[in-house]
């Protein structure tokens, strides 16, 4: 048995590591600032230099924050999808759950706006445009569903997901082709979103869409234990299936809705994390796993932002990139098990 | 008749599952059942007559098309959720592979409807999910992983999710199928055991009849024109057992409590001997398609004196010393 030690060590460990990321990633940058002119900014707001707390405040805290709270969300809802799908290869990338909120989002500034319902840009279009994403995301998440409960076979349903996916890029590209050149521009600049592309303004509205699926998430923990053994049994132990599952989608279309409408679609950190956080705490069960995956999204993610900006250099490299990277060759990895396991039985 | 401790009744119940919106496939009808406190009750019939369907429909995963099922007399479907999760636990043939799922978790899954929103397990719920583990001999296996253990262990270990569910009625869906033939007898001994001495009511269902017949209290035999239930002892004596296989080859044996395949015999061979040898003898001598004829001397015979055999045909006498050689003996002089 883990003893309790190991799991308090476990745990001062990620968090520690988490926190000296997230300050590393607020250090790190193509301006070289002194550490301890960070810490003051950080904790009393303004600093003997201008531009320093200008970058700071306006860049590179928002952009850590953005890394830290894309990194919980987009894990927690990989877990929760796995969790629900029986699916250990499930996630909001693979599956199309952030291909449906970007459909959401395009249908919103390429189709809506061009016929001109909207005004350009009004102090509520960041509340549409995350509303749009959720709903996007929703809708993909139903259509699978639907699908998962006549196919039970996992490798078919996740061949589905990138079906989904790729039709709604297709949709997207006609509506691209459509649409006039302002709403192009807008729509295209959304699309190349980043964590360093989240505004303050913006920020105000992510957290709280975040932090919200984030405490549904966690109540529904007792839920999500309850399907590890399939809906059969939840069933009979007396768990009412329609209501968890309207509550852990909404959770996951409210986590990975709300960063794909910011961030773009970040791919690979939602099915590599959940697997990550059961190699370190080696149990299935959710009251571990949940905050254990949000921990560990949050360093893998925060980690990807700091290779991503290349130190000394002005510009910064794609964090899709970089996060395919680090789980793609995790998702190899369960593929191959799983190929083994199938082959004894 | 004391109707008190009649824990489960089932009024002219019709199963089935949906074919569309409003339609059913009826798979079974007019099922009138009954099952008392401390029964063990064995489910028997063939191959998709409807008994994983009666399983489901009595543990509320599936609607019946039609009449009743009253649990110490108030319907299933008046139970809430939570309640009925209290009174009926189940335990379905498919098998459970969890990666890092450890014993005791997935047996304190079985605590979920006694815990609180957060599923946090309080002392008494370990307390009962320990000894749902001691109860079924699995205690040192709590912090295993279950992808580790053996199907039989697995097995046990779905046992103790039920007792740790704490529930009056266990429903189980072909407990003994994936399982060695130790395991089976252990298996179902173990849920006779927990039936006296929990008096829990526990239903399951089986291919295996030889080992229903010596542990069940009581058989539902679904037959194809109906289902009819008694003690297994009951079912043997007046010759119900081998209307399960009408239309095949396979004939009930009262004696030995087991089904055995019809055969044509065609010669007679004479027996001579007793006890033991004699018995084995006799069945060798039948699994080779010959009719045995008890002190029969006057045609080709077998002579059994302890672990020694004599065959005697017109021309010879020959001793051997197993069955095995006698059987190549008889085949070669033929």
């Amino acid at each position: 048995m883990v003893s309790n030690k190991y799991k308090l060590f476990t745990w001062s460990l990620l968090i520690l590591l988490l926190i000296m990321l997230f300050l590393a990633d607020v250090f790190l940058g193509s301006v070289n600032i002194p550490i301890k002119e960070i810490l003051r900014i950080i904790f009393s707001g303004n600093s003997e230099y201008k531009e320093f707390s200008t970058i700071v405040l306006q860049f590179r805290l928002p952009k850590a924050l953005t890394a830290l709270l894309a990194g919980f969300a987009l894990s927690v809802s990989g877990l929760q999808m796995q969790t629900i799908f029986k699916n250990p290869l499930a996630g909001p990338y693979v599956l199309g759950i952030s291909s449906g909120a970007s459909l959401g989002v395009a249908i919103l500034v390429l189709g809506v706006s061009s016929a001109g319902i909207f005004g350009q840009i009004g102090p509520f279009s960041n509340w549409i445009i995350v509303l749009a994403a959720w709903i996007g995301s929703g809708l993909i998440l139903l259509l699978i569903l639907a699908v998962s409960t006549r196919v039970k076979d996992i490798m078919t349903i996740l061949i589905l997901g990138i079906m989904f996916g790729s039709a709604t890029t297709a949709v997207v590209g006609i509506l691209q082709y459509f649409s006039n050149e302002t709403m192009l521009k807008a729509f295209i600049i959304w699309t190349m979103g980043s964590l360093g592309g989240v505004s303050m303004s913006q920020l105000y509205v992510l957290t709280p869409s975040v932090l919200l699926g984030l405490v549904i998430a966690l109540i529904s923990v007792k839920m999500l234990n309850a399907l590890l053994l399939g809906e059969n049994y939840a069933k009979s132990m007396g768990l009412n299936i329609r209501l968890s599952r309207f509550f852990i989608f909404i959770s996951t279309s409210l986590l990975a809705g709300t960063i794909t409408a910011f961030c773009g679609p970040i791919g690979f950190i939602g099915i590599a994390v959940p697997h990550l956080a059961r190699l370190v705490f080696k149990t299935a069960n959710h009251s571990i796993l949940l905050p254990g995956s949000m921990i560990i999204g949050g360093i893998v993610l925060l980690l990807s932002d700091i290779i991503s900006q290349l130190p000394g250099k002005e510009s910064s490299l794609p964090i899709n990139s970089i996060t395919a990277l680090v789980g793609i060759p995790i998702v190899i990895w369960i593929i191959i098990r799983k190929q083994r396991f199938s082959n004894i039985s | 008749m004391k109707t008190s401790n009649k824990i489960l009744e089932i009024k002219n119940l019709e199963i089935g599952y949906p074919v569309s919106k409003k339609s059913f496939y009826s798979l079974f009808s007019d099922i009138n059942l009954t099952a008392k406190k401390g029964e063990l009750v064995a489910v028997i019939g063939k191959n998709g007559v409807g008994k994983s369907t009666l399983l489901r429909s009595i543990a509320g995963l599936q609607d019946s098309i039609h009449g009743q099922v009253t649990i110490n007399d108030i319907l299933i479907s008046d139970y809430s959720r939570s309640e009925f999760a209290g009174l009926v636990s189940f335990v379905s043939t498919e098998i459970v592979h969890v990666n890092n799922l450890r014993v005791f978790d997935l047996v304190a899954l079985g605590r979920f409807p006694h815990t609180n929103w957060f599923g946090k397990l309080e002392e008494k719920d370990i307390v009962a999910v320990n000894r749902a583990l001691e109860m079924v001999g699995m205690k040192g296996f709590a912090s295993k992983n279950i992808n580790e253990i053996s199907d039989g262990e697995r097995q046990r270990v779905m046992i103790a999710r039920t007792l740790a569910q704490d529930t009056q009625l266990i429903i189980l869906d072909e407990p003994t199928a994936f399982l060695d033939l130790p395991n089976k007898y252990e298996i179902v001994h173990l849920l006779n055991n927990l039936s006296k001495t929990e008096k829990k009511t526990i239903i399951f269902s089986t291919h295996d009849l030889n080992i229903a017949i010596q542990e069940a209290d009581k058989i539902w035999l679904m037959l194809n024109n109906g289902i009819i239930e008694g003690a297994p002892e009951d079912l043997i004596l007046n010759e119900t057992f081998n209307r399960i296989f009408d239309h095949t080859n396979l004939n009930f044996d009262k004696v030995k409590g087991d089904f055995r395949m019809k055969r044509k015999h065609s010669e007679k061979i004479g027996l001579i001997g007793e006890g033991i040898y004699y018995t084995w003898t006799k069945k060798a001598l039948e699994r080779m398609n010959f009719t045995v004829d008890k002190g029969n001397v006057s045609i080709p015979h077998v002579l059994v004196n302890q672990s020694t055999w004599q065959y005697v045909n017109e021309n010879s006498i020959i001793s051997v010393n197993s069955i095995y050689e006698l059987a190549n003996l008889i085949i070669e002089s033929k």
